[in-house]
């Protein structure tokens, strides 16, 4: 037997109950627990029985084998059933089935079972569900998500269940019922949510993202303009019409402003876009040329980069654009600063002081400078939300003739090791990460013209978001 | 009798230059030993020593939080496929060769039959080296979760306030046993140490799923073993709501770590 079917049985055996942890014990296969360290075992559970068994006569201890989290979770997700006769079902059904199985395949988190595996009777609510039929082989599965949508008198009605298949007792882990009008985009949105409950159940709490967004850059209108679209690539619409040149767009926490670089009669300024009005709003324009905003965890704050002191330095003002200050000095450029997410505590920037630009840390009031790539041509810094790593973009070898090309890594801070996320495809840049710390949007050309496309942090996943015209330096939204 | 004197003289008359030259080669290369040392003792004992030059070698914990990759990999280049460039080999069917017929006059007995099951299979086609083998690929398994790699593993028990925690909410020990993998960082424990004793740390998580009361109960003995299990909770912002039938306000965790250094 190998190791992980030893502990897929193990976790097949996960409750022993605490009425006989002595006996819990010997059944449990031990092959690493040394001879003490199983007494110290059955110590510790003899001394949780004295504790809590006075307490509460009924209580359960369970103990599982190592590793089990390393597994993806088998989940089979058939289509959903009509509850109704309308006619609009069909319509309804085909983008709510592709929109959440989509949703579902790129969080990560899940193994899919291919829809072809599945048994032909689909269960359109809990009494329907065969739970060998679907824990069995061909599907293997361990969840289920399952329900029925029907269209009645122009409502649209979702009910959607998540079922733990290895547990026939209690399977329920998730129940929704949703309800809007009948039309194709609130069939995209009811699948959304409800993928995005899954993920939130099965993910560890951490929020999905089917509802976040990506601003990036387009060339499509025949200026450079800021452009928005969901995070799958749906629904791409513009939101700037300023006619020249626009980069960079970094929206705001609360998702309400979106900060940008444009190039005016004079110079490049930062320009602010509300979203919620849907209209630019004012900033003031700092002499020089100022570059690459970005905003602070909370919201109150923007770092950029501005030559109005000579040499482009980081900068750090309030959201409106008062209190301007600096925070670099010297010479050289230094550009694109990026906030730690997590705590606010520090600014990630690319700085060229020492020729080639590379990546440097320093506190959010400029001290402790830190330079954290060793060679080659690094930019383009991305903080991930949990604070532990940067991803940017690096020709590791830079110079006539040098192999390899720039390519997307990832670091991780304290340890300043690394791992190389694309490879083999033209120009990747600008990376940009997702609000859950699992996907990375950026830009690459590998198909010729500069295009969006999404990875998992693990590199693997590589989609293609964008098709026409030429689409750089994408943002992910915070939620 | 002339010839020896003036042999001789000649060599007494090398003998301090020889001496000079000897030193002065010594103290030379002397210095120039020294003076590498001094000025380039140090080189590289600066930054980046996790990755930095040529190396390729990573082995990072991480808390990216996605499941590792089951194949502990030594790739650093993101691959899609699960290493199917050469699938793995069939095994070959060998013929049991045919029997003579014994001719009448026969005088040679026929050899005993050898069943096909004892043949020896035939040895296996070497991998070319270029191709990546059965299962050694897949995504980048650096910074994805090596809980149970390298020797070291964890483990943990739960005591719910309901009684039946474990057996009705299975999927959500799962979630904790993941999370808590994720974000424990083996390379903040002390590099010198090979072997740890194993460390318990109890937590509650309320409803909100958040950690609280966080807590060695056992200490391995290892500072820096004990600070790495405490920061791993620490790391850890909720595990997700509890399921929002459960009755109770919270549940007890009891995790342990056990730490071995290369397996």
């Amino acid at each position: 037997m190998t190791d992980r079917n030893l502990v897929y049985n193990l976790y097949r055996i996960t409750i022993k109950t605490l009425a006989d942890p002595f006996q819990a014990d010997t059944t449990l296969p031990r092959p690493k627990l040394q001879g003490w360290a199983g007494a110290l075992v059955c110590c510790l559970a003899g001394l949780a029985l004295a504790l809590f068994g006075t307490r509460a006569q009924a209580q359960d201890w369970i103990r599982t084998g190592t590793g089990l989290g390393v597994e993806k979770i088998k989940l089979a997700v058939p289509d959903f059933k009509p509850s109704t006769q309308d006619a609009k079902n069909a319509e309804l059904l085909k983008t709510f089935d592709d929109t959440l199985f989509n949703d579902l395949d790129n969080a990560g988190i899940f193994d899919m079972v291919s829809k072809s595996f599945y048994p032909l009777e689909v269960p359109g609510n809990p009494s329907e569900v065969r739970f060998d039929a679907w824990s069995n082989p061909p599907v293997n599965a361990s969840m289920l998500a399952f329900g029925d949508l029907g269209v009645s008198g122009g409502n649209v009605t979702v009910h959607g269940w998540l079922f733990d298949l290895k547990n026939t007792q209690s399977p329920q882990v998730l129940g929704k019922q949703y309800n809007d009008t009948a039309t194709t985009d609130n069939a995209r949105i009811i699948a959304h949510r409800f993928a995005d409950e899954i993920i939130f159940r099965l993910g560890g709490g951490i929020n999905g993202i089917a509802e976040s967004k990506i601003y990036f850059v387009s060339d499509r209108s025949g200026h450079k303009e800021i452009w928005v679209m969901d995070y799958d690539g749906a629904n791409q619409h513009q939101l700037t019409h300023i006619g020249s040149i626009s980069l960079s767009p970094r929206i705001s926490p609360d998702g309400s402003r979106l900060a940008f670089s444009s190039v005016t009669k004079t110079n490049w300024d930062i320009r602010m876009f509300s979203t919620e009005l849907n209209r630019m709003v004012s900033f003031p324009a700092y002499p020089g040329t100022n570059l690459s905003p970005s905003w602070s965890p909370d919201g109150t704050k923007l770092a950029l980069s501005s030559s109005r002191a000579g040499d482009p330095n980081i900068y750090v003002c309030d959201a409106s654009g008062a209190g301007l200050h600096r925070l670099t000095t010297g010479k050289g450029p230094d550009v694109s600063p990026t906030w730690n997410r997590k705590t606010g505590a520090q600014i990630a920037f690319v700085s060229g002081r020492t020729g080639l630009p590379q990546i440097y840390t320093m506190e959010a009031d400029g001290t402790n400078l830190q330079r954290i790539t060793d060679q080659g041509y690094a930019v383009s810094p991305s903080w991930s939300p949990n604070g532990q790593f940067l991803t940017f973009a690096w020709f590791r070898k830079y110079g006539p003739g040098a192999p390899g090309a720039n390519d997307i890594y990832l670091m991780d801070i304290a340890s300043k090791q690394w791992v190389q996320l694309t490879h083999d495809g033209g120009r990747n840049d600008f990376p940009s990460w997702s609000p859950d710390g699992r996907h990375i949007v950026f830009q690459s050309s590998r198909t010729g013209s500069e295009q969006i496309w999404t990875m998992l942090a693990d590199g693997t996943k590589v989609q293609q978001l964008t098709f026409s015209g030429r689409n750089s330096q994408p943002n992910w939204s915070w939620k | 009798m002339a010839a020896d004197t003036e042999i001789f003289f000649e060599h007494s008359h090398l003998g301090k230059p020889l001496a000079w030259s000897t030193g002065l080669h010594l103290g030379f290369w002397g210095f120039v030993l020294l003076l590498g040392l001094v000025l380039h003792g140090n080189r590289g004992a600066g930054w980046g020593a996790g990755g930095g030059g040529d190396a390729i070698g990573v082995a990072l914990v991480s808390s990216v939080p996605l499941p590792a990759n089951p194949t502990q990999t030594q790739n650093v280049l993101a691959n899609e496929s699960k290493g199917l460039t050469l699938s793995r080999p069939e095994l070959q069917q060998v013929e049991p060769e045919a029997i003579p017929i014994p001719g009448k006059n026969a005088k040679v007995k026929p050899k005993p039959v050898t069943s096909a099951s004892k043949q020896k299979t035939q040895p296996q086609p070497e991998p070319e080296t270029n191709e990546v083998p059965f299962g050694g690929g897949g995504p980048v398994s650096g910074p994805y979760g090596t809980f149970n790699a390298a020797g070291a593993k964890g483990g943990f028990g739960f005591t719910g306030g309901g009684g039946d925690f474990g057996s009705r909410y299975a999927w959500y020990v799962r979630v904790v046993q993941q999370k808590v993998s994720e974000n424990w960082l083996k390379y903040e424990v002390d590099p010198r140490i090979q072997n740890a004793n194993r460390v318990y740390v109890t937590f509650d998580i309320n409803r909100a799923g958040q950690p609280t009361n966080v807590r060695v109960e056992q200490s391995s003995g290892v500072p820096s073993l004990d600070q790495s299990a405490l920061r791993a909770l620490q790391r850890i912002d909720t595990f997700g709501p509890l399921p929002s039938d459960y009755s109770g306000g919270k549940v007890s965790v009891e995790f342990w770590f056990d730490y071995k250094r290369g397996g």
